[in-house]
């Protein structure tokens, strides 16, 4: 801000200032803004280590059981009330004569319909507290909701992730093996016992034709076949990793892990038993 | 011409606002008139105890006449007659009572000036919210000139101040803004001037002089005045402690005043006590600015001070008489806010033209306004002019059923519903 001339405006300059002010505050925030606001709120509010378990036993607590508020029951001869037989009697005679110096019957009615409203408002009171205990409750009840369904879309959203991923390995891993038969060079021809099948098969029709003496081969070479185990202590989707990394670094010679899809044993994978 | 100036409380060492004020302008007044002030036994304005002799007195070459107060006040009923008139529709009675409640009750005074009429020709009430001013102003209607020195509270909503304003033959306002507020709760069209007060301004103040003896360096803000929560002193100490964590080299906040608040520990804040006139305007003279938080003021007279000596002044805005001056003299900024008091303070730390402007304009606001010649022409001016003026029938106070009804909007509210913020003449 630059004061320049000599002859100031101090109005101008508290504009200035409040427009300063209005500069480094921001008016409006961005909806992503808003977003991160609201983010940081909520994770804030579901953070299950900063809810309190008691929030209903604690309020309970604190709400101490109001006494009732005074009240009485006045009828036409509250006033003239006494537990004085003879004192009583001498009221009731003179009650003509207070009556000629004002109306008692208006404060009477007056007092009796104050009673009324007085025995409603403490109904009414009483009404009010049992709302606020069980608002109190649904709002406590709904916290734990939150939470707890917050923590589930946690959850939710890491078995998504999860399985998403596992998908796309199964995809690329689908991928790789249909480029690694397609590719395969053919084996030479051997004389099977069969017979019947003179001339080298077309690329890409390999596994049938090994299927077709792979089933007149039998089960001796059947006995070769190494299946794949798990190690000890991991998963399958380590296996499947393993699985892939062979695959996709191995080159051809996938049966180095004993892998049932191996080219040397495409024959034997090409069985349907073993699918 | 003989005046007599009716103060609630009148000695050399009194320093309050309005008693400062009437003691001033009774010196003044005293060069062109003779002048004899009326007032209450009383020193403490809490209390209003009796704690000077009554009788004669003589306080700069002025006689002063004092009369025992004859009660004193009950913070408690006070209070709860403040509630009642303020809050609560009330009565007459209600108001009247309040009245005797706040004090200070000194029947003797209201006697004397009305056996003593005809000897003055005009008596001049100071503080139109004490008992002495209201009855006094009922009892010479004729002669009575009010200064009001009335702040925005409720008390101004009370509607036996009414009838009073509408009476008294003159009322000298400390400013504008008072004058709308007086004019519409009152609904008065009499005379009436804004004129304030001066001040003794040192020639020569020295605030090497001042720097010495305090051991200060380097700048600093000043606040004078009692250090009370009323006078906004704990909103400052809370902006203050902020703006000095947000600009760790800053300015200093010197305070001089006695305290009736706790002062925070802060190695910014610094309390120097009571001072004498002549210190404290050496500190005016060295401060870089002057500030004055107080949310209720009819005339900051230390502002004018600061003014006269040409420095800046850092007001609250929400006082509309200190955000009236300071447009009107140019002279001063302003604050609602914690973000414009940072933005204000550290304008006028960091840009030193503008304190040096501001300063060289609130020196000709005070030439132009409230040096002395100015002033005691305007006081002048007005006597003679009542001479030709007609004087206002007094209204007579409601019958006993009618002083008793109660059908008075609460005092606050009213006060709420006046119209607020600067004037622009």
């Amino acid at each position: 801000m630059n004061v320049r001339s000599d002859a100031v405006d101090v109005e101008q300059i508290m504009r200035q200032i409040r427009a300063r002010i209005r500069e480094k505050r921001g008016a409006d925030y961005t909806e992503a803004e808003l977003q991160q606001l609201a983010t940081v709120k909520l994770e804030t509010f579901l953070d299950p280590r900063g809810l309190r378990s008691d929030l209903v036993q604690s309020f309970r607590q604190k709400q101490t059981a109001a006494p009732s508020p005074p009240n009485f029951a006045f009828e036409a001869d509250t006033l003239f009330e006494t537990h004085r037989g003879l004192l009583r009697a001498i009221r009731g005679l003179l009650r003509p004569i207070l009556k000629l110096f004002f109306n008692p019957d208006r404060v009477t009615t007056a007092l009796n319909l104050q009673s009324q409203i007085n025995t409603q408002a403490e109904q009414r009171l009483r009404r009010i507290e049992d709302r606020e205990m069980l608002s109190y409750e649904l709002l406590h009840n709904m916290t734990l909701e939150i939470t707890r369904l917050g923590i589930e879309v946690h959850n939710l959203k890491m078995r998504v992730e999860s399985l998403s991923s596992r998908v796309d390995f199964d995809e690329r891993r689908a991928k790789a093996l249909e480029g690694v038969v397609q590719y395969r060079t053919p084996p030479p021809p051997r004389q099977t016992s069969g017979g019947g099948v003179g001339a080298d098969p077309a690329p890409g029709t390999a596994p049938a034709a090994e299927a077709e003496s792979a089933d007149s081969a039998n089960g001796e070479r059947r006995g070769r076949r190494r299946r794949r185990r798990r190690r000890p202590g991991s998963t399958m989707a380590d296996a499947q990793g393993q699985d892939w990394s062979a695959n996709t670094q191995g080159g051809d010679d996938v049966d180095d892990g004993g892998a049932d899809e191996g080219p040397a044993d495409a024959p034997e994978s090409s069985d349907p038993t073993d699918q | 011409m003989k005046l007599a100036v009716v103060v609630q409380r009148y000695a050399a060492d009194i320093n309050g606002g309005a008693e400062l004020h009437a003691r001033y302008i009774a010196e003044r007044l005293g060069r062109h008139a003779t002048v004899e002030v009326l007032t209450t036994c009383a020193r403490d304005y809490v209390t209003w105890k009796n704690e000077l002799p009554p009788g004669e007195d003589t306080v700069n070459r002025l006689r002063v006449r004092r009369f025992p107060v004859t009660s004193p006040r009950s913070p408690e009923r006070f209070g709860t007659m403040s509630r009642r008139v303020f809050d609560h529709v009330h009565s007459v009675a209600d108001e009247l009572k309040w009245l005797d409640s706040e004090g200070p009750t000194s029947p003797a005074l209201v006697r004397y000036i009305r056996e003593h009429e005809a000897e003055f020709d005009f008596f001049l009430f100071f503080s139109y919210r004490y008992y002495h001013a209201w009855h006094g102003t009922r009892a010479v209607p004729g002669k009575a000139i009010i200064v009001p020195t009335a702040e925005r509270d409720p008390a101004i909503g009370l509607s036996i101040f009414g009838p009073v304003f509408r009476a008294a033959r003159a009322l000298m306002y400390n400013s504008y803004e008072e004058r709308a507020l007086i004019q519409h709760v009152s609904q008065r069209k009499g005379p009436g001037v804004v004129v304030g007060v001066g001040s003794d301004i040192p020639e020569r103040p020295q605030p090497g002089r001042f720097k010495r003896k305090f051991h200060v360096r380097g700048p600093f803000a000043l606040y004078i005045g009692r250090i009370d929560e009323n006078k906004g002193c704990q909103e400052l100490f809370d902006y203050f402690q902020r703006y000095a964590s947000m600009h760790p080299n800053g300015l200093d906040l010197l305070l001089i005043g006695s305290s009736v608040l706790p002062i925070p520990q802060h190695p910014r804040i610094r309390h120097l006590g009571f001072l004498p006139d002549a210190d404290k305007f050496d500190a005016l003279a060295a401060a870089d600015l002057l500030v004055m938080p107080s949310r209720y003021e009819s005339l900051s007279m230390v502002a004018l001070e600061a003014w006269a000596l040409g420095r800046p002044v850092l007001a609250n805005a929400k006082c509309d008489v200190l955000k009236g001056q300071s447009i009107r003299s140019n002279a001063g900024l302003y604050y609602e806010t914690f973000e414009e008091f940072a933005e204000a303070m550290y304008l006028l730390e960091a840009s030193g033209p503008l304190g040096a402007v501001l300063g060289r304009n609130g020196r000709e606001f005070f030439r132009r306004h409230y040096g002395w010649p100015v002033i005691e022409r305007k006081y002048l001016d007005m006597f003679a002019r009542l001479k030709h003026e007609p004087v206002p029938a007094l209204e007579p106070l409601p019958g006993w059923f009618a002083r008793r009804s109660r059908t008075i909007r609460p005092a606050a509210s009213i006060v709420a519903a006046a119209p607020s913020g600067a004037v622009r003449p």
